[in-house]
């Protein structure tokens, strides 16, 4: 008999199938399972379990990631960080989120930060899992992020990004050069 | 308050895709940085299933994470959809996850892959996954791990270099069949798997995601969509693929084809396409049957679909012949 799908599995199944396309084509929007706060909750249950220790300022957000049994630790530990709302008075912080080390370069901090897609900052995108280059345009974060970002990833260390707008998703790699336009 | 009976799920013999909850989300978590990381062995704990490791248990378990119910999986072992190995590894993933299975490389979401990679084209949005017997391919001048792993993280491959000149020296050429090691991005050393030279090239700027796992020595790694991959090779001795030319294939008459050698016994040798599923459509196309042919990595005529990848052996073929050994004769 073939083993039954469970919802919270179908859900964790769509939120990694979405995430894993965000990620091979950068700039390519994707749709997550579940839209606003649930989203990330959902992008949360999917990756986070008593073996990963996240970060959310937001309480409410931050209990719900709780109850994957995830590890809740400062910004400068925890390798999954979650922002609906990135706060320009964050970005110190933020500023000392892993990036990983020459030995171990996945060590580092997968950021989920809210955001605005098709308005605000232009941005022009290049490199592994984009043909050429794609123009985006994403709103809601401070804008010295993007410079933060330049300054921070040093390939191969680096942060990985997923920018969440409603339902969508957008990957945004180490490997991913971000031109300000 | 919801009740114990709400929050159980019905009692069952195994969980969607075997592998339960906490293996999928570590595997799917080490996917995620690998496709950051395009090149670099990201380790994972590689779970137990109900086939021996060394049979394709890295590709399997990455697989198994992957597929959902709409998925199409196709499964080759050496080219072979119908191989023992590809056959049991195709039934077991549809019996876990009730996916459905395909021979057609167009017409699978999913493919699993032992040693090759199809002639037609992948498209965007498919999803390679190859097993990967050794994941290292510093093994070979470094075999103590924690060093090669300090070597990825300096990107020091001198000693790749190094071998890639000895067999020059000793054989006039690059003697490296499968796996031919190649570089990932401008950064990473990364083994193709034991994929055929020719397949080599098809990884470079394709469509397709591909996943690389190796479940014995607990490594996956991948090389995203539209990414570089350049085989090593000198600025005046290059790479080359395996040469297809003259070779016919027995039951489809096509050539420029990876192609499966069958000796005779008076000596002579004739040629099948590796490709089963390709050679399924080409005999249905030939027989007037309704079949889509994808477009091919390399044409009729042998030529690669990235113009200019594979540098022509003309303009060289002089200065190889530096190169060539000095059988039975002292150096002037």
């Amino acid at each position: 008999m073939l083993p039954l799908l469970t919802e919270p599995e179908k859900q964790a199944h769509a939120s990694f199938i979405a995430l894993m396309q965000a990620l091979s084509y950068p700039g390519r929007p994707q749709r997550l399972p579940a839209a606003g706060q649930p989203a990330f909750v959902a992008i949360g249950e999917a990756l986070v379990d008593l073996e990963t220790s996240y970060h959310a300022p937001d309480p409410e957000l931050a209990a719900a990631i709780a109850r994957t049994g995830g590890r809740q630790r400062p910004v400068h530990e925890a390798h999954y960080q979650f922002y609906p709302q990135l706060h320009p008075a964050e970005l110190d912080s933020l500023a000392r989120a892993p990036v990983g080390s020459y030995l171990y370069p996945d060590e580092s901090a997968t950021l989920v930060l809210g955001c605005t897609l098709g308005s605000g900052q232009r941005l022009r995108l290049s490199g592994p899992g984009i043909n050429g280059a794609v123009d985006v345009q994403v709103g809601g974060l401070p804008e010295a992020f993007w410079s933060l970002r330049a300054e921070t990833v040093r390939y191969p260390l680096g942060w990985d990004i997923f920018l969440v707008a409603g339902d969508q998703v957008l990957g945004l790699p180490r490997t991913t050069v971000v031109e300000q336009l | 308050m919801p009740s114990l009976a709400q929050l159980a799920q019905p009692n069952q013999d195994y969980s969607y895709g075997f592998l339960d909850a906490f293996a999928k989300r570590e595997l799917r978590r080490r996917m995620l940085k690998a496709i950051a990381l395009p090149g670099y062995q990201v380790p994972y704990a590689s779970r137990e299933l109900p086939i021996a490791r060394g049979w394709g248990t890295g590709g399997l378990q990455v697989t198994l994470s992957l597929a959902g119910p709409n998925d199409t999986v196709k499964v080759i072992d050496q080219g072979a959809d119908d191989s023992v190995n590809a056959a049991n590894l195709r039934r077991f993933i549809s019996r876990m996850t009730g996916v459905a299975t395909t021979t057609d490389t167009n017409a699978a979401s999913l493919i699993q892959s032992r040693h090759r990679i199809p002639e037609e084209r992948l498209n965007e949005g498919q999803v390679l996954v190859l097993q990967v017997p050794d994941p290292e391919p510093l093994r070979g001048v470094q075999p103590d791990i924690s060093r090669a792993r300090q070597m990825h993280a300096d990107a020091d491959y001198a000693l790749m270099w190094l071998g890639l000149y000895e067999q020059l020296v000793r054989y006039g050429r690059f003697v490296q069949g499968a796996s031919y090691p190649v570089i990932v991005h401008q950064r990473y050393l990364m083994s193709p798997s034991p994929i055929p030279r020719w397949d080599t090239p098809s990884l470079h700027q394709a469509a397709h995601l591909t996943l690389l796992s190796a479940g014995r020595e607990k490594r996956l790694y991948a090389v995203p969509p539209y990414t570089d991959v350049y085989p090593i090779e000198f600025a005046d001795v290059y790479f080359q693929v395996e040469d297809q030319s003259g070779r016919v294939c027995m039951i489809t008459g096509a050539g420029n084809k990876f192609m499966d050698e069958l000796p005779q016994t008076d000596g002579t040798s004739l040629y099948r396409i590796s490709d089963t599923g390709y050679i399924e459509k080409l005999v249905k196309q030939q027989r007037g049957e309704a079949a889509h042919v994808g477009e091919t990595y390399y044409d009729e005529a042998g030529q690669f679909y990235h113009a200019g990848f594979l540098k022509s052996t003309q303009g060289n073929s002089a200065r190889s012949a530096d190169f060539s050994p000095r059988v039975g004769q002292d150096a002037d």
